[in-house]
């Protein structure tokens, strides 16, 4: 009796919060819309940094380049161009698509070295990345609009624009936010669904044997320089793709979001969500951007907190070092992140 | 499954790190489908004469040949390409993966599902998935752990994480199997039932095994010849009967006995 209903019990509640994801644009304001979107292309790049850091034990503190090359590209390649801007003005589908090749191509042309590297050295070499962006980013005015960033162009797609043309949808009326909510949650299915494939398939098993026991690995047969190299240029266009969302999100890319922190916090989502699996990244996602999002909206109800500019620690600051403790608490006390709790610490090393 | 294991000769092979002389210009053959012993004491360099084998350590000079191909510089994946698979004297499992998923990491070399195919779960992927993990399912009955193939092969006892990594290393249906003291650590039943498993594989699969073991009985039961390293140098080579009479052989090994 007992056996049909535990069979159910996962689709069941898949289905129940497949549903939830899609009623939400009805029911939420804008605000937590917003912060929806952002933890969904946050949890698009989270899953690519894990499959590079978490599944293959290499570190990188690149990620936020690469978020950035998504961001950028699809500005200038979707963009119009104007006496200060570059802008290819491709059909901005096409864009987004190209943009995420481009993180991809990115990611390639630092694959060689990706490929020789192992775990921290590899963290080391990908902070150049993040000194060449900044560099780039703020001089290369007529691509990146410098300091000030540049507008980002709304995506069409199948002839809806995903601009504050108001589309009414069931009484509800639907702004950007709205539309681009199922865009988003299409996107992050895809990834997380293809990423879950990869890490249960043959290239995964590679990857886990590579972080495992590199040396084994080469001996079963897997071309470690080759699979590393790979998986950074996967993992770079997850990122590209959550670029390419979070400026949809954003509507203006400024360069210094794509600084040190940015890599930093998609570090901190992989550690405290879980290393190696894509649930673990999902929810480290989720956790990360929501939270600075929550104690914005509940500042003035929470005692040490307060708005920006009034004095106290600001949110964002606050957030940080809640998170910051999140990583040390779940390194010390949850190898397996929030989504493994019961792992324990002296049985196995984090991963899938 | 095919006979046709080549010869593997080893020729003067040398291996040098900083100021040691690790192996010191030895060479033997292990004929095609024989079970060839390399034995001596600890630190005499038979490990380091896998590794070089494996392509995990570069040889100063020497040279390997399996068959028309030269092993030294060829990189590891290279080497398990041409059928030369190995174990471990210390383990190198995954911890927290399945006996099966372990297992099926020794089917890297035949398979093909790359990252897209994988992601996508095309159809030919998941084919392919299922035709190898039946394959895994045998072999592993074949060494007796096809009971265990659900757990996480680092929650097994050490004897069975050994005989995992003996059957990782059959599931890539090798032509050369190097064994690097698959009995060491075992209980006295898991001695006899390895050494009935390596017996096994030579006799049913027509495989070469060059196997370091400490064990005499169980050299001296499974090998058709034997090499004895000291100190890097080759001071014997023969068959099992006039390997363990020669007067070297047993000052190398005065000490040793009492403790094997
Ligand atoms: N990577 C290495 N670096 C330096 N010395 C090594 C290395 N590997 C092995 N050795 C040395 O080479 C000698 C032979 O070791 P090994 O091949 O492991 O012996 P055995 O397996 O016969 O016990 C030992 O003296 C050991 O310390
Ligand atoms: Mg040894």
């Amino acid at each position: 009796m007992s056996e049909p209903i535990k069979r159910l019990r996962r689709p069941a509640l898949w289905t129940a919060g497949a549903v939830l994801l899609l009623a939400l644009p009805f029911y939420l304001d804008r605000f937590w819309l917003q912060a929806g979107l952002f933890a969904m292309a946050a949890a698009i790049g989270a899953i690519g940094l894990n499959l590079l850091t978490g599944a293959t034990g290499q570190l990188s503190m690149g990620h936020a380049f690469f978020l950035a090359v998504g961001a950028y590209g699809y500005c200038v390649l979707a963009g119009d161009s104007t006496a200060t801007l570059t802008g290819l003005n491709l059909p901005s589908w096409l864009a987004a698509v190209l943009a995420v090749a481009l993180a991809g191509v990115a990611g390639g042309l630092f694959s060689p070295i990706a490929g020789r590297l192992q775990g921290a050295y590899l963290g080391i070499a990908t902070l150049a990345l993040i000194f060449i962006g900044q560099h780039v980013l703020f001089n290369a005015h007529d691509l990146t609009g410098g300091f000030n960033g540049r507008d980002v162009p709304p995506l069409s797609l199948f002839g809806v624009t995903f601009d504050e043309s108001e589309l009414l949808v069931a009484a509800v009326p639907f702004g950007s936010a709205e539309k681009l909510w199922y865009v988003a949650l299409l996107a992050l299915a895809g990834c997380a669904l293809f990423a879950r494939g990869v890490l249960r398939g043959r290239p995964g098993r590679a990857m886990n044997a590579i972080r495992d026991h590199r040396i084994a690995a080469g001996v079963m047969g897997v071309p470690v320089a080759r699979y590393r190299a790979g998986v950074f240029v996967l993992s770079s266009m997850y990122a590209g793709l959550a670029g390419v969302l979070l400026a949809l999100v954003f509507q203006r890319t400024v360069p210094e979001y794509f600084g040190m922190i940015l890599s930093l916090e998609y570090l901190a989502m992989i550690v405290i969500g879980g290393l190696g699996s894509v649930a673990g990244a999902v929810v480290g996602a989720v956790f990360v951007s929501l939270l600075p999002q929550l104690l914005t909206r509940y500042s003035d109800a929470l005692p040490l907190v307060s708005a920006p500019g009034t004095g106290g620690v600001a949110p964002g600051e606050a957030s940080r070092y809640l998170y910051g403790a999140a990583v040390v608490a779940v390194v010390l006390f949850l190898p397996g992140g929030l989504v493994r709790p019961a792992l324990r610490r002296k049985t196995t090393t984090p991963g899938e | 499954m095919s006979t046709g294991a080549p010869t593997l000769e080893v020729r003067d092979l040398t291996v040098r790190f900083a100021g040691l002389t690790a192996l010191d210009g030895i060479g033997f053959t292990v004929r095609p489908g024989t079970v060839h012993a390399v034995i001596g004491p600890n630190g005499a360099g038979k490990s380091t004469c896998f590794n070089v084998l494996s392509g995990v350590y570069r040889a100063t000079s020497g040279s390997v040949r399996f068959g028309g191909e030269e092993l030294t510089g060829l990189p590891a994946h290279r080497i398990a390409d041409l059928g030369v698979a190995r174990t471990f004297q210390n383990l190198a499992l995954p911890p927290g993966a399945t006996v099966e998923d372990s297992l099926m990491l020794g089917r890297h070399r035949l398979t093909r599902t790359g990252f897209v195919a994988a992601g996508l779960g095309l159809p030919y992927a998941v084919r392919e998935e299922a035709r190898h993990r039946e394959r895994v399912r045998e072999i592993a009955a074949f060494v007796g752990l096809e009971d265990q193939l659900a757990r996480p092969a680092g929650t097994l006892p050490y004897g069975q994480q050994k005989l995992a990594e003996l059957a990782r290393a059959l599931c890539m249906e090798p032509k050369l199997l190097l064994l690097d003291e698959p009995v060491a650590g075992m209980t006295a039943g898991e001695r006899r039932a390895t050494a009935a498993v390596v017996a096994g594989v030579r006799d049913s699969l027509g495989i070469s095994i060059v196997l370091v073991e400490h064990d005499m009985g169980v050299v001296m039961r499974l090998a058709d010849s034997v090499t004895v390293l000291d100190f890097g140098r080759l001071i014997a080579d023969g068959t099992p009967a006039s390997v363990q009479s020669d007067p070297a052989v047993v000052r190398a090994y005065l000490g040793e006995e009492a403790t094997s």
